[in-house]
C-alpha cells in the first residue's frame, strides 16, 4: 500500500482521465433520459448520489434508504457528489481504466493515490471509484449493473466513501453499531466473530440499528458512531437457526445457496433504524454457545483493538497508519468490554441495553 | 551480539502501543501480531530509532531488567530473528546514525525479571490479502486504457 508520489506528467494525465470519466457518464446520462439525483445525510453533510442508470439505482440505493433527506435539504449545496453508471445498461463506453496484466487476482485492487485525487479499480468485479475531495465529486462506474455481486449491492461504493469521510474527520471501520439516541456500543472482530448476529438481534429490541458489517466513527468533538448502510449480512445457516423470523425478509431468498443472507433493515424495521449515536462502548463478541445467557465481562483495550483495527486495514484496502493511530486513539477514550454470546439469541439486546444503561447513569 | 542495524520496515508495517502491549499487522502478509513485556520494550527501541544493533538493545535493556547479560543477548538476538522472519523490520544497512544511547520510557531504578520475550502470531486474515491483494498504480497506470501493457505490473 505505498503511496506514490506525484508528479507533473501524472498529473496531465490525471486531467485527462476525469475528462473520459465524465464523458462515459454524460453518454449514459443521455440514454438513460437524464439523471436522477438522491440526496442524503452523511456525516453531517449533504451527499448526492447522481444515478445515469435506472438500473443501477435500484440495486444501490435500499443500503441508504435510511439516510435520505426531506424536503428541507432539496437546495443545500452537497459537500459530495457522487456520479454512478453501468455501461450494459446504457451502452456507455466504458471510462479509462488502469491497465492491469492479464493474470490478476481475482479480487485484486488497483489503487491511486495523488493530491487531491484517489482511485481504486478492481477488474475482477469490473468496478471503477474515482475520487476527486477537493472538488467534492465522485464517480463510480461498474460494467454491469445486473451483475453486481451481494455485497458491493448491500454496502455500495464502500471505497469512495471510505476516502471522503476521511476529509469529514470520520473513519469508516469494519464494525456493526446498535444502540439508542443517547449511546449506543460498536461491535468489533473480524468475520465470522458474531458481529452480524449482535447487530440483527436487535431489531426485535429497544436497541436501534446502525449497521451490521461497515459504520463511520468521529472522536471530535465526542466519539460519535454514523451509520452508513441499512443492510445487513448473515450467514443463511445463521439466519435460518438463530433469526429465523427474519427469512421472510431476505432479499435474496432464492440465491441463498451462493450468497449470504441480505435484509434492508429500513425496508422492513423502518423505526429501528438509526442515522448514528452517541459512542459509548466497543463491544468484542466471542460466541459462547454452550451456555445460554450473554454476559458482559471485562477485556484489555489491545484486545479490542487487536479486534478492530487488523480487520478494518485488511478490508479497507487503501487504510493507512493514520486511520491505525485513530482506532488506538479510540479504544483509548471508549470503554472497551467482551461479550460473551450465549445460545438464547433474544437476550443479547438486553445485556447489552443494560451495559448502555450502567455506563450512562441510569440503574 | 550483532551489530547488524535494523528498523520497522514501514510502509509495510503498521503498529501501535496500547497501554504496554504493541499490536503489529504486516500489510503484505495480511498478518497480526501481538508483543508484551520484553517483546515490547524491545519494539520501543526499534520503532524510536532510525536505526538500531542488537547491541545497542541489549545495552539499554540492561538497565531495566534484572538477569544475567548472556540470557539478555540470547533473548534480544532470538527476538531480533523472529521479527526480521516475520518481515517486521529490515535492514537498515550502514551509514545511518543512531543515537548512541538508546532511550526507554520507563526508567531503570526498579530493574524487574527478565522474561524471553515472544511474538504472538494471528493468521486469520490472511486470506484478505491473499484473495484482494492490492496493488499501487503509478503514472505508467490510470488513466491508460487496459488494452495498453503496464511494465512491470505484479499480479
Amino acid at each position: 500500500m505505498t503511496e506514490v508520489a506525484g508528479t507533473e506528467g501524472a498529473a496531465a494525465e490525471w486531467a485527462g482521465g476525469l475528462d473520459g470519466l465524465g464523458e462515459s457518464f454524460a453518454v449514459a446520462a443521455e440514454a438513460s433520459g437524464g439523471v436522477s439525483d438522491d440526496r442524503y445525510a452523511l456525516a453531517g453533510a449533504t451527499v448526492v448520489l447522481r444515478f445515469a442508470s435506472p438500473a443501477l439505482r435500484e440495486r444501490l440505493s435500499p443500503a441508504f434508504a435510511h439516510l435520505a433527506t426531506g424536503p428541507d435539504d432539496a437546495t443545500a449545496p452537497p459537500a459530495l457528489t457522487v456520479h454512478l453508471w453501468d455501461s450494459s445498461s446504457t451502452g456507455a463506453e466504458p471510462p479509462p481504466r488502469p491497465a492491469v496484466p492479464d493474470n490478476y487476482a481475482e479480487g485484486a485492487l488497483y489503487h491511486f493515490d495523488r493530491p487531491s485525487l484517489r482511485a481504486a479499480y478492481q477488474p475482477g468485479l469490473e468496478t471503477l471509484s474515482v475520487l476527486d475531495w477537493t472538488a467534492g465529486t465522485a464517480w463510480h462506474w461498474v460494467a454491469d449493473a445486473f451483475d453486481q455481486p451481494y455485497w458491493d449491492q448491500a454496502c455500495p461504493i464502500r471505497q469512495i466513501l471510505f476516502w471522503w469521510l476521511g476529509s469529514r474527520n470520520y473513519l469508516q471501520v469494519h464494525g456493526a453499531a446498535v444502540g439508542t439516541p443517547t449511546g449506543g456500543a460498536l461491535v468489533v472482530g473480524k468475520a465470522g466473530s458474531g458481529k452480524s448476529t449482535v447487530a440483527l438481534s436487535s431489531l426485535d429490541s429497544q436497541l436501534l440499528y446502525a449497521g451490521d458489517d461497515y459504520v463511520a466513527v468521529t472522536l471530535e468533538p465526542v466519539p460519535r458512531v454514523q451509520s452508513l448502510y441499512s443492510s445487513g449480512k448473515i450467514e443463511p445457516d445463521h439466519v435460518r437457526k438463530l433469526l429465523p423470523h427474519l427469512v421472510p425478509l431476505l432479499s435474496n431468498r432464492d440465491r441463498l445457496d451462493k450468497e449470504k443472507a441480505v435484509v434492508y433493515v429500513r425496508q422492513h424495521f423502518p423505526e429501528q433504524v438509526t442515522s448514528g449515536f452517541p459512542l459509548s462502548a466497543v463491544l468484542v463478541p466471542k460466541v459462547r454457545g454452550a451456555r445460554r445467557e450473554t454476559r458482559v465481562v471485562e477485556t484489555s483495550r489491545a484486545a479490542a483493538f487487536a479486534a478492530l483495527a487488523p480487520s478494518t486495514i485488511l478490508q479497507l484496502h487503501t487504510a493507512g497508519p493514520d486511520s491505525f493511530a485513530t482506532m488506538a486513539r479510540l479504544v483509548h477514550q471508549v470503554p472497551c468490554f467482551g461479550l460473551e454470546l450465549g445460545s438464547d439469541i433474544s437476550a443479547i439486546p438486553e445485556a447489552i441495553a443494560d451495559l448502555l444503561d450502567r455506563l450512562s447513569g441510569v440503574e | 551480539m550483532g551489530s547488524a542495524r535494523f528498523r520497522v520496515k514501514t510502509p509495510d508495517v503498521m503498529h501501535e502501543s496500547i497501554e504496554g502491549e504493541v499490536i503489529i499487522i504486516n500489510l503484505v502478509s495480511g498478518t497480526y501480531y501481538s508483543v508484551r513485556g520484553s517483546g515490547a520494550a524491545i519494539w520501543g527501541l526499534v520503532q524510536d530509532a532510525e536505526a538500531v544493533s542488537g547491541d545497542e538493545i541489549v545495552e539499554a535493556l540492561s538497565t531495566i531488567f534484572d538477569c544475567s547479560r548472556a540470557e539478555l543477548e540470547r533473548g534480544v538476538m532470538q527476538f531480533l530473528d523472529d521479527l526480521l522472519r516475520e518481515g517486521l523490520v529490515a535492514d537498515a544497512g550502514t551509514g545511518v546514525e543512531t543515537p548512541g544511547t538508546l532511550k526507554l520510557s520507563e526508567n531503570g531504578q526498579t530493574r524487574r525479571p527478565f522474561e524471553m520475550p515472544t511474538l504472538e502470531k494471528y493468521t486469520d486474515m490472511q486470506d484478505l490479502v491473499l484473495i484482494d491483494p492490492v496493488h499501487q498504480v503509478d503514472e505508467a497506470g490510470w488513466p491508460r486504457r487496459p488494452d495498453a501493457a503496464m511494465p512491470g505490473a505484479d499480479a
